[in-house]
């Protein structure tokens, strides 16, 4: 049973807050703005993101050092100094950049029984040109910091900013997926012994015809010399498998907390509502506690605008390959009435198609990405106002602890 | 206009896409949200127009070209969307299985492996081995001569370069072999830009600015090639009285408390000075299209492709170059 999405969002009651979705929506800068705006009110927080536009890194005052530890980001204070937003004294920020490849390799050195394991896989053919892209495994490894960095327990709020995928999920699924990779068969079957003396695939099935056929078909597909580089790489591995095996489980209960809450952020638009129910439908089913729906940039409408519909119909009419200056410089008061029109008729439907209980706020296209910490912090309290009107603060009773 | 181009090096309509024409194999990559499914839908429809037999190739989770070129949904099968051009979904694990039933003939024994968990686990852990798959789907169909043009929307991973790249990895991790050799054949063909064309689309944004420089820097450092296009996507009209000549259509200037203009100018000003970002580390070619009043449908593509053929500077405003035939250094 997951949590009402109407929880406060940055408080005790969710101190890890995942910010999801497709990519290109402006995810990493709402984890930052709502980074910001926690440590503003009071609570030490950390924002962990990927891979933040220069601008944002500027803005956040991080370098890449933020690539092996978390640094602090310098919150600006309010008018009284020292001062949060309630009276009482400022949260720090810190941020950290998430960057796989550097935390597996960390993992290894942590887990390998002995120098000569540890060097048996950094030297490995197979780890360094494909292991760092296994699918799953660069995903687990940014769970993997988070799941450090929450069990040390120095912050009241993570705010983690998820990978630019269309399939966002996969990110909250390696877990899983290593846990079912490390459970199956698979595994067992590359730590046998798969060569014999000779560099001879040893007996499979005991059914020498059966054997051969595979042997030419795993020798056809991906040739014996890469296999054998890959099952080397298992078997360096091994002796890793269950500290792995435990921390994925964890991790896995950790971002399936009812204290965990997912802000799931989307392009507007009509065209983008298959997309995102499509995300919010498989959060819910897998067991994530889904907040809520911020559909992202949604171009205002404007006061005295002309129905946008004649227009659209005219458009809709042209199909021919004929060259139309017109068509491609539309009037701008034209073309924002439409994109507004179709923004907020894709907001309505959105919320017309989810839960009822299910908050859907609607932020404007800003003019300007923020480019300071003031305009980040300006749009967090955007947001917030947007989503905190919608909020109804759960009472104590429905959410014990 | 003239009349249908017999061959498209005579007329201006190919004036926008020098050399994409020759290369059989284009690849359209660039982040999600950009508008890559429907610059592709796009580019598709004008090179078919030119009597060339093209299909368009789409990987993704969900299907987005089939709505963009008015067809049913392709379920995995190569549908006719009319006018030459062909439209066809593709699912990574099936064309795994299929290119591995037709590369290694074993019969009934690779259907057994198929259906095998370590073969599942191996074809979903294997790094590179779907995509190598999609390429090499794409590669056959063009060998086998069944299409002059095969375009293939790049799946938005985090970059597109890991697609093409991964013939590559795969190559130099397996060594020997005749996977290793599959995966070398692939790699020569996305290498070579006088058979395989890369397509870039972004939006005059900083992120995607961003992501699409990086883009352009890994293709020359790790495959020692260039983008042959570079298509920037979703730009805002010109202003009124903006300095680049537009304002002569539109007499009533704008008025500078009004919230509407307010948000076109900055808008546009993101656009311009993104555009100029762009243009600075960017020597080759570079169309612009505009943001159109236009729901998401064959409609739009028409329009998209009639603003690419008619001028395709004219979305750039005052900003964009006039194309060069050659890219220089990123």
């Amino acid at each position: 049973m997951s949590a009402s999405p109407r929880g406060a969002l940055l408080s005790g009651e969710s101190p890890l807050v995942v910010v999801v979705g497709a990519g290109g929506v402006g995810k990493t800068t709402l984890a930052a703005a709502l980074g910001l705006r926690s440590a503003r009110r009071g609570r030490d927080t950390l924002v962990m993101t990927f891979d933040p536009s220069l601008r944002l890194k500027d803005a956040l005052g991080v370098t890449d050092e933020a690539r092996d530890r978390e640094v602090p980001v310098a919150v600006p204070v309010g008018e009284t100094a020292g001062a949060g937003d309630d009276g009482g004294r400022a949260g720090t920020l810190e941020a950290s950049l998430l960057d796989p490849r550097r935390t597996f390799d960390r993992l290894v050195e942590r887990y390998a029984p002995d120098e000569a394991a540890r060097r048996r896989i950094l030297e490995n053919r197979f780890y360094r040109h494909l292991a760092g892209t296994l699918s799953g495994v660069l995903e687990y490894m940014a769970v993997e910091r988070l799941f450090e960095v929450s069990r040390e327990g120095r912050y009241q709020q993570i705010v983690l900013d998820t990978p630019p995928t269309r399939q966002a999920l996969d990110f909250l699924e390696a877990p899983a997926r290593i846990v079912g990779f490390l459970e199956s068969g698979a595994l067992k079957l590359a730590l046998r012994d798969w060569f014999d003396d000779e560099g001879h695939l040893k007996a499979a099935t005991g059914w020498k015809f059966l054997d051969r056929k595979i042997e030419h078909l795993l020798d056809r597909v991906i040739g014996l010399e890469f296999l054998r580089e890959m099952l080397e790489f298992f078997q360096a591995f091994g002796p890793l498998y269950d500290g792995f095996r435990e921390r994925a489980s964890e991790v896995e209960e950790l971002l399936k907390s009812r204290r965990t809450r997912f802000v799931l952020v989307a392009g507007p638009g009509e065209e983008r509502i298959p997309d995102t129910l499509f995300f919010a439908r498989r959060l819910q089913d897998a067991g994530y506690s889904l907040g809520p729906i911020v559909v992202n940039r949604v171009h205002p409408s404007f006061p005295d605008q002309e129905d946008p519909s004649d227009q659209d119909d005219q458009n809709q009419r042209f199909t021919g390959g004929e060259p139309a200056g017109p068509v491609c410089t539309p009037d701008g008061r034209t073309l924002f009435a439409w994109l507004g029109a179709q923004d907020h008729r894709g907001l309505e439907q959105l919320r017309g198609l989810v839960h009822a209980e299910q908050p859907v706020v609607g932020l404007p296209l800003q003019a300007e990405e923020p480019t300071d910490l003031e305009a980040l912090d300006a749009l967090g309290s955007e947001l917030l106002r947007r989503l905190e009107g919608e909020t109804v603060l759960v009472d104590a009773a429905r959410h014990p602890r | 206009m003239t009349e249908t181009p017999r061959h498209a090096s005579d007329t201006p309509a190919d004036a926008p896409d020098p050399g994409l024409h020759r290369a059989g194999f284009l690849v359209v990559t660039g982040k999600g949200g950009v508008g890559k499914s429907a610059v592709t839908a796009t580019l598709g429809r004008t090179i078919a127009r030119r009597g060339k037999r093209t299909l368009a190739i789409e990987v993704d989770p969900r299907e987005n070209l089939h709505q963009l070129l008015g067809t049913p949904p392709s379920g995995g099968e190569i549908l006719d969307a009319g006018d030459g051009l062909f439209v066809q979904h593709l699912k990574p694990r099936a064309v795994v299985d299929r290119v591995i039933e037709e590369r290694v003939r074993l019969g009934a024994v690779v259907r057994k492996v198929q259906s095998s968990p370590v073969y599942q686990h191996f074809v979903d852990g294997c790094p590179g081995l779907k995509e190598l798959a999609v390429l090499e789907h794409a590669r056959r169909l063009l060998t086998e001569r069944r299409f002059d043009t095969v375009i293939l929307d790049a799946p938005a991973t985090g970059h597109g370069v890991s697609l093409l790249r991964a013939p590559q990895v795969v190559a130099e991790a397996v060594g020997e072999g005749p996977f290793g050799r599959i995966a070398r054949e692939i790699a020569e063909l996305v290498a070579d830009p006088g058979r395989c064309g890369v397509v870039i689309v972004t939006q005059a944004e900083e992120m995607p600015v961003q992501e699409a420089r990086e883009l352009a820097a890994m293709l020359d450092e790790q495959l020692d090639r260039r983008p042959d296009l570079l298509v920037v996507n979703g730009l805002y009209p010109p202003m009124p009285r903006e300095d680049d000549g537009a304002a002569a259509h539109s007499p009533d200037a704008p008025d500078a408390s009004d919230a509407l203009f307010d948000l076109w100018r900055r808008r546009r000003a993101i656009n311009r000075r993104e555009l100029e970002r762009l243009a600075d580390s960017w020597p080759g070619e570079m169309v612009g299209l505009p943001l159109l009043p236009i729901s998401r449908g064959p409609a739009l593509v028409a329009a998209l492709g009639a603003c690419w053929l008619s001028d395709p500077q004219r979305a750039l405003g005052s900003v964009g170059r006039r194309p060069r035939a050659q890219g220089g250094v990123l």
